[in-house]
């Protein structure tokens, strides 16, 4: 019935837009619930009206035409949408790890819309995941922001269009084993991953100047000028210097963290995330004094020697220290449970019901600059909402619908046996996975690991 | 005195020789004649239209006659086609056959992988095809064999390994080329281990070459115009490959096999607005309006998946896994409707034959047939649609006075089962085959179909693998994985010459040490699930290899 819905809506669309093709946006007026805002506090017995993928009306008493379908959340809850700030979900490939900057690569190119994976985290309820590039470099590539609209065939489709543009940088023991011990190449150790992402940044700088010297001469009279070589990677680190791009910087080691702001302090860039963040709560002022926040593991650790100091107070700790905190999951089974990630930081550290769930909606939204359209429920911002049969901080709870503009993607009571979009016609029983790294940072690199120890590796 | 002898024996020897050029044909391969006449045959001149007992006549490499009474030249060889169907030579829009793969580009001194030179990346789009083209090679005789007459040559390599061209399958004397740089061929493969090495790396490679290319071009020509003052455009191989790309006189022809592949090649298109062919689709019917509305000319896979489903035993199956049998019929029988569905989204498209075995073209299109695409389509995709592709619809692809001699002669209507290829005549040279000789029988196939896992004893160690038999209507097909003796994992190889009675099973199949090409001969018996038997290769002698069957997955 969904992919119904979705494939007439799509109809519709293509009919009336061929050009500016849009996603599919619905409408409905859900009655009744206990509305956790996030931003507004909560409200019970409330009634929220979406229109053409918005958040119409928050209130008491709303009516819709006699078109729009009406549910009645009686007794359920209502949240935004959960937002991943780092997964590497529905992703054809991870790491291009054969360099230690590859800036110039864009996860938008490699996005899987048949993923199963994708059905499977809105049925827990998230709506949003940051698709990123794999932590084997210094610098790897773009990343990009995905709104899980499951059931379209076309990538560019669960594309968050307005989400700004963002990069995955990573520190310490990935890019050092993967280029150092790997491939016998900087960065073989902490300092040089700091030399490599200087010398990045320098290089840019350089390459600016240069296309700058060029475009400014070109048209003037009996001009000599010929076209510098283009250079993809640089302009990226110079896109990323003119502050267009996020970056979202896998880390550990609070002396590590504390390095890449003094990096960025050097270059002006303020806008950066740090991701993972074990020992955050070390440098927790500093974080919230110089960037936009931390996405941390609720209570993952010692699975390496680098973040063996770590504590599941990590996400309390930075969010009383005022940083922007967000719970990730990196996983493709966490993504279908975050709100337990978040409640448990209710019992490590006794956040607030609206700080837990921040950590999943709002906070999130702002890391990923998407905090003006999503991750609280408030008249205007778009319409991705999770209805849970308990309080989503209870041990209890389940996700029951989830929407995404409007569009409701999953309906626990029309689940089907089968979700897949696409079957292979010759693979009688799908592979399944079982190695972690299947679905961690440091997926597909295992040929620059071999003979390592490490079992784990995110 | 053994010397002597042997002087003796060679003198004997090249007297022989001697002989045979002792004439006027120094080669001594010379045809009697170059006209033909095919008498009273069923003609389709062109899908959709057929003459009945009717004769051609062929001379000097072009159709010089079509009709019901046509003199016959007295110096002509007469083929009765009483019985014949004659239909315009097939041609395929994408070959490998014959081509070698160039050899792997040496790693400089202090080699970085994050930064190759492009040829060790697998960047050499100012390869020609045709350097590494053998007419003489075996398989360019199989594909003729299909009915095949012209082909777009492919070259071997990764991400951008050079210009495709256009060639008739003619004499083995004659240079045979038609036409060079047809295009641009790239794929979605990368070198292993160096940058770009994913899909990832591989778009923004190519984005970047495409961009320098256009800035180089513009610099060059800068400096054409006006040399006073402007700075001398270094030269760079790989970018200057791309100016007839970039000034559209040669489209990209790019390999998409999988729907997101095919997306991901629109994608870079819309971007930097190259012409475009993609090639080797197996499935994208449902984006035939976004090819359209791309200009980009499409080339269907003449391969299809093997139909697994069909040896699933359900007996004892779950509920769940019976619906999910059920999705992978419809996924299979979807792959099969692919053509058909293009045909009637109205889209023109050819066929390539990389990527299948010759004797899988036609009963592949037989299921295409079976499952939506009409008869008509399915020739205009052999004839006239890769003709009007390629831009040689002047000479090629119809039956029609004064195109190149090019024809595929068969027993009955092409598409029958029943059908064999009598005769192909390619650039005016006919090729007969003996359509009586019936197939090698292969015995209780069955049994050997499946996974094989074998352990070989050599003197560099014990070495253990897979073996993979599968069996499509009767012929026996397979591959082995061994280590690579280059190092650096295993290697998958196709089996060759699979010979099975239900008891003695051989098999033959190459390696490449060195350079160097190694053809490693296997036999044995199968008793059951064992296998027990020997491999040899020549001048290292014979090892033991014994592998055992792993039984078949059930529900």
């Amino acid at each position: 019935m969904r992919k119904l819905t979705y494939i007439i809506s799509a109809l519709l669309l293509i009919g009336a837009q061929q050009v500016d093709a849009q996603t599919p946006k619905g409408s409905l007026l859900i009655q009744h619930a206990t509305v956790l805002t996030v931003t507004q506090g909560t409200l019970e017995d409330t009634d929220v009206l979406v229109q053409d993928g918005l958040i119409k009306k928050i209130g008491k008493d709303l009516s819709a035409s006699s078109k729009v379908e009406t549910i009645d959340a009686s007794g359920k809850y209502l949240m935004p949408g959960i937002i991943d700030a780092h997964s590497h979900l529905a992703l054809d490939v991870v790491n291009e790890a054969t360099a230690p900057i590859t800036a110039e690569v864009s996860i938008a190119d490699v996005i899987n819309p048949f993923d199963v994976g994708i059905y499977r985290a809105l049925a827990g309820g998230t709506t949003i995941a940051h698709g990123l590039h794999g932590s084997a470099n210094a610098i790897g590539g773009q990343s990009i922001t995905m709104k899980y609209r499951y059931g379209t065939r076309n990538p560019d489709d669960i594309v968050m269009k307005e989400a700004p543009r963002t990069i995955k940088f990573a520190l310490g023991e990935n890019p050092t084993r993967v280029h150092g011990r790997g491939k016998n190449i900087q960065p073989r150790t902490r300092m040089g991953v700091e030399a490599v992402i200087r010398n990045g940044f320098n290089e840019a700088l350089q390459y600016k100047e240069n296309w700058k010297n060029y475009n400014s001469s070109k048209n003037q009279k009996n001009s000599n000028a010929v076209p510098p070589v283009y250079n993809l990677r640089l302009q990226t680190l110079a896109d990323i210097l003119d502050g267009k791009i996020i970056i979202h910087c896998h880390s550990y080691r609070a002396d590590e963290i504390y390095m890449l702001i003094n990096v960025c302090r050097d270059f002006g860039v303020d806008k950066l995330v740090f991701t993972h963040v074990n020992e955050g709560f070390k440098v927790a002022p500093e974080l919230a004094k110089y960037t936009m926040g931390a996405s941390v593991f609720s209570d993952w650790w010692a699975y390496k020697f680098e973040v063996y100091y770590s504590t599941a107070y990590n996400a309390a700790i930075l969010t009383e220290n005022d940083v922007v905190t967000s719970i990730n999951s990196d996983s493709d089974e966490l993504i279908r449970h975050l709100y337990h990630e978040a409640a448990k930081t209710q019992r490590y550290g006794g956040l607030t019901d609206e700080q837990a769930l921040a950590l999943i909606t709002i906070n999130p939204a702002k890391q990923l600059g998407i905090d003006e359209y999503v991750g609280s429920i408030e008249e205007g911002k778009q319409a991705d909402l999770v209805i849970f049969d308990e309080h989503p901080l209870s041990v209890y709870a389940v996700p029951q619908m989830t929407f995404v503009d409007g569009v409701k993607y999953f309906d626990i009571n029309e689940d089907e046996d089968d979700q897949r979009l696409k079957v292979s016609p010759t693979e009688m029983v799908e592979p399944v996975y079982l190695q972690a790294e299947e679905e961690s940072c440091m997926h597909g690199v295992e040929l620059f690991t071999e003979g390592t120890t490490f079992t784990h590796s995110h | 005195m053994i010397k002597r002898l042997t002087i003796l024996m060679m003198g004997i020897c090249l007297m022989g020789i001697h002989l045979v050029h002792g004439q006027s044909d120094h080669t001594g391969h010379r045809r009697v004649t170059g006209t033909y006449a095919i008498t009273n045959a069923t003609i389709t001149t062109q899908p959709g239209k057929q003459l009945s007992g009717s004769t051609i006549i062929i001379k000097d490499g072009l159709i010089q006659a079509i009709g019901k009474n046509e003199t016959i030249p007295v110096d002509a060889k007469i083929i009765e086609g009483d019985s014949l169907f004659i239909y315009a030579g097939f041609i395929d829009m994408g070959s490998q056959a014959g081509v070698e793969k160039p050899e792997e580009a040496k790693k400089p001194e202090n080699f970085d992988p994050s930064n190759p030179p492009n040829d060790v990346a697998g960047i050499t789009p100012e390869r020609s095809v045709l350097d590494y083209w053998d007419i003489s090679d075996g398989s360019v005789g199989d594909w003729r064999k299909v009915g095949f007459t012209i082909a777009q040559l492919l070259p071997k390599g990764e991400m951008l390994p050079g210009n495709a061209a256009l060639v008739v399958y003619g004499a083995t004397e004659s240079t045979n080329v038609l036409d060079e740089s047809t295009g641009l061929y790239a794929q979605f493969e990368t070198v292993r281990g160096v940058y770009p090495g994913t899909t990832l790396g591989l778009m923004a490679k190519y984005r970047e070459l495409y961009k320098n290319a256009e800035l180089k071009d513009q610099h060059a020509q800068l400096f054409a115009s006006n040399t006073n003052g402007i700075s001398r455009p270094e030269k760079n191989k790989s970018l200057e490959a791309f100016y007839p790309v970039i000034n559209k006189q040669v489209p990209v022809i790019f390999e998409a096999k999988e729907e997101l592949e095919i997306r991901r090649v629109l994608k870079l298109q819309q971007e930097l607005g190259f012409e475009l062919v993609i090639t080797d689709l197996e499935e994208g019917s449902n984006l035939a309006q976004e090819l359209l509305e791309a200009n980009a000319q499409v080339v269907l896979s003449l391969d299809l998946p093997d139909d697994k489903a069909a040896e699933a035993d359900l007996k004892e199956a779950t509920e769940a896994a019976k619906s999910a049998h059920k999705r992978v019929v419809e996924a299979y029988n979807s792959s099969l409707a692919n053509a058909g569905k293009f045909e009637k989204a109205g889209v023109k498209f050819g066929f390539s034959s990389n990527h299948v075995k010759q004797e899988d073209a036609l009963k592949n299109l037989r299921l295409m047939i079976s499952h939506g695409l009409s008869e008509e389509g399915a020739l205009a995709a052999l004839t006239t649609h890769p003709a009007q592709i390629l831009g040689i619809d002047n000479f090629a692809g119809t039956i029609e006075k004064g195109k190149l001699a090019n024809l595929v002669i068969a027993t009955d209507s092409i598409f029958s089962e029943e059908a064999k290829i009598n005769y192909v005549m390619a650039d005016g040279y006919l090729f007969e085959y003996d359509v009586t000789k019936s197939k090698k029988g292969n015995g209780e196939a069955k049994n050997l179909t499946g996974k094989w896992n074998y352990t070989s004893e050599t003197p560099g160690g014990t070495s253990s693998g897979e073996i993979r038999f599968s069996d499509k209507s009767g012929n026996l097909s397979g591959e082995i994985d061994v280590d690579d003796p280059n190092g650096g994992g295993t290697i998958t190889r196709e089996l060759e010459n699979i010979s099975y009675n239900g008891k003695d099973l051989s098999f033959t199949f190459s390696i490449t040490v060195q350079g160097q090409k190694l053809t490693v001969s296997t036999k044995g018996k199968v008793d059951g699930a064992d296998f027990n038997g020997t491999i040899s290769i020549r001048d290292m002698g014979n090892f033991s290899l014994t592998a055992k069957k792993v039984p078949d997955l059930k529900f």
